[in-house]
């Protein structure tokens, strides 16, 4: 009985935070409401992202109590890396009021993490050319045809391509402004589609897979 | 006479949005006729979506295996984000029928999620789900894995596949840049895998690395191809209605666009 009270309360604040933020964005003169409940969603936010680190951190420890092979190690400087970044911030913010002004908070950050991020943003390039082999394989009508638009529009975006023909450039663009703009665009009209039936849904409660609950059964 | 200044003060919709109010209510309207309609009893016909067919199959394959099956939403947004929270909300949903099959089938199930808003709503689903399938003692916060930012989630999730190697990968939300990555990473190692987003610049990486894809609307319509849900099924017959009339829209645009008309241009931008 908790249970089903529980999530009908849930359904009830999720449909009345819904039905406000239509009127503030259609009518005029709403805005407080509901620019105050964003804030509470702001703040709920952010709480949330502490209890994410406190079940990160209980997960690695529990890596480490266990000594999971070729786990546990990591799991260790996990933690050092976590409370050294926690501290140095928090030692930034006690000081100066701004955590931005601790030199080893910003070092971390500039340099590792954001290094260690680029260099894997950048190995993106591999998986994309490694996937685009896969897709570009002449398997039918269709992907003859996908191959050849990739094609173009490969060699329109490096330089040779120009060099080669000075079609190559103008038929790949055509692709990309023309070709690939109103496929695109259906698929966005009809994904907003299936997110205002999806809200409808929610809005009433009748919207419950992520309960667990498979709907209809 | 009222003049303009008058007008607008007396205004009580956001100026540019009253048709985008109207084609709202009357998505609405719709989408309540069918859905009363489906309730009564009225068929409608929707075909069985290739990918959710497959998600028995695919853990099937990892039963046989003896190996994981791995789900992730993605990162591109928060629950909060108007475009990505439903995405990552309709992905929880699939996700409550996996873990209900994986249940089922006594396959072990890897949940990584990257967003903290979520997290809660992803474990009381999945506690849910196992206990649905009278097996709450196999369900652990464990089986979650919350990686906080893209690139530590994305490394985390190729060091699962290379340690794990998983049988099934479901990429099912709202991905950015880790989707191509992710999937070819269980690509090379041999998984089977399903994924799904209506970001539509991730949608050809998807379907360059899944063996099956949900795209766009199929995310949020995916319920009704497992359960024939009457209020799901009557949505979609009010989308396609709405498909329809904004098809008329786009004809009779084009049309008027020809003449040099502008009353089409100016009705929308009420």
């Amino acid at each position: 009985m908790a249970e089903v009270l529980r999530r009908e309360v849930v359904y009830l604040i999720t449909a009345i935070v819904t039905i406000l933020m239509f009127i503030e964005f259609f009518f005029i003169g709403t805005w407080n409401v509901a620019e105050e409940l964003r804030t509470w969603a702001t703040i709920i936010a952010n709480i949330s992202i502490a209890l994410g680190a406190v079940r990160l951190l209980a997960e690695h420890a529990k890596n480490v109590q266990r000594r999971r092979a070729g786990v546990w190690p990591f799991s260790i400087w996990l933690w050092i890396i976590f409370l050294v970044t926690l501290l140095s911030g928090l030692a930034g913010y006690v000081i100066k009021q701004d955590a931005m002004t601790n030199p080893l908070y910003n070092w971390l950050f500039t340099w590792p993490y954001t290094s260690l991020g680029q260099t894997l943003y950048a190995i993106t390039g591999f998986y994309i050319f490694s996937a685009a082999y896969r897709a570009f394989r002449a398997r039918n009508i269709d992907a003859a045809l996908l191959l050849i638009a990739g094609c173009f529009v490969i060699l329109t975006n490096a330089p040779i391509g120009g060099v080669i023909w000075s079609g190559i450039p103008v038929i790949g663009r055509w692709f990309l402004d023309y070709g690939q703009v109103p496929g695109m665009r259906c698929f966005l009209i009809v994904a907003a589609f299936g997110m205002l039936a999806y809200g409808f849904r929610a809005l009433l409660g009748r919207e419950r897979g992520f309960y667990g609950e498979v709907a209809g059964e | 006479m009222v003049g303009k200044r008058e007008e607008e003060d007396m205004a009580i919709i956001v100026s540019g949005r009253g048709m985008a109010l109207v084609i709202l209510v009357l998505s609405y309207i719709l989408f309540y006729i069918f859905m009363y309609l489906g309730r009564k009893g009225r068929e409608i016909p929707v075909r069985t979506l290739p990918p959710m067919a497959a998600i028995p199959e695919g853990i099937g394959r990892a039963a046989e295996m003896g190996r994981p099956v791995m789900f992730t939403p993605g990162i591109a947004g928060d629950l909060n984000d108007p475009t990505q929270g439903p995405q990552v909300l309709a992905a929880i949903s699939i996700l409550g029928y996996i873990a209900r099959e994986c249940a089922r089938t006594g396959v072990k199930l890897d949940v990584f999620m990257p967003i903290p808003t979520a997290l809660p709503l992803t474990e009381e689903t999945l506690r849910t789900a196992y206990m649905a399938e009278g097996k709450p003692e196999e369900f652990s916060p464990d089986m979650i894995h919350f990686i906080a930012g893209q690139s530590p989630y994305l490394t985390a999730v190729l060091g699962y596949f290379q340690r794990e190697r998983p049988a099934t990968n479901f990429l099912i939300g709202g991905f950015y840049y880790e989707s191509v990555v992710m999937g070819e990473g269980g690509n090379t190692i041999g998984a089977f895998q399903i994924g799904g987003t209506a970001n539509t610049h991730q949608m050809p990486f998807l379907v360059a690395t899944c063996d099956y894809v949900l795209l766009a609307e199929e995310l949020y319509a995916a319920g009704a191809s497992i359960s024939k849900d009457p209020d799901i099924l009557g949505c979609l017959r009010g989308e396609d209605i709405m498909k329809f009339i904004l098809i008329a829209l786009m004809i009779i645009g084009f049309i008027l666009g020809f003449a040099r008309n502008p009353a089409l241009i100016n009705v929308l931008r009420w």
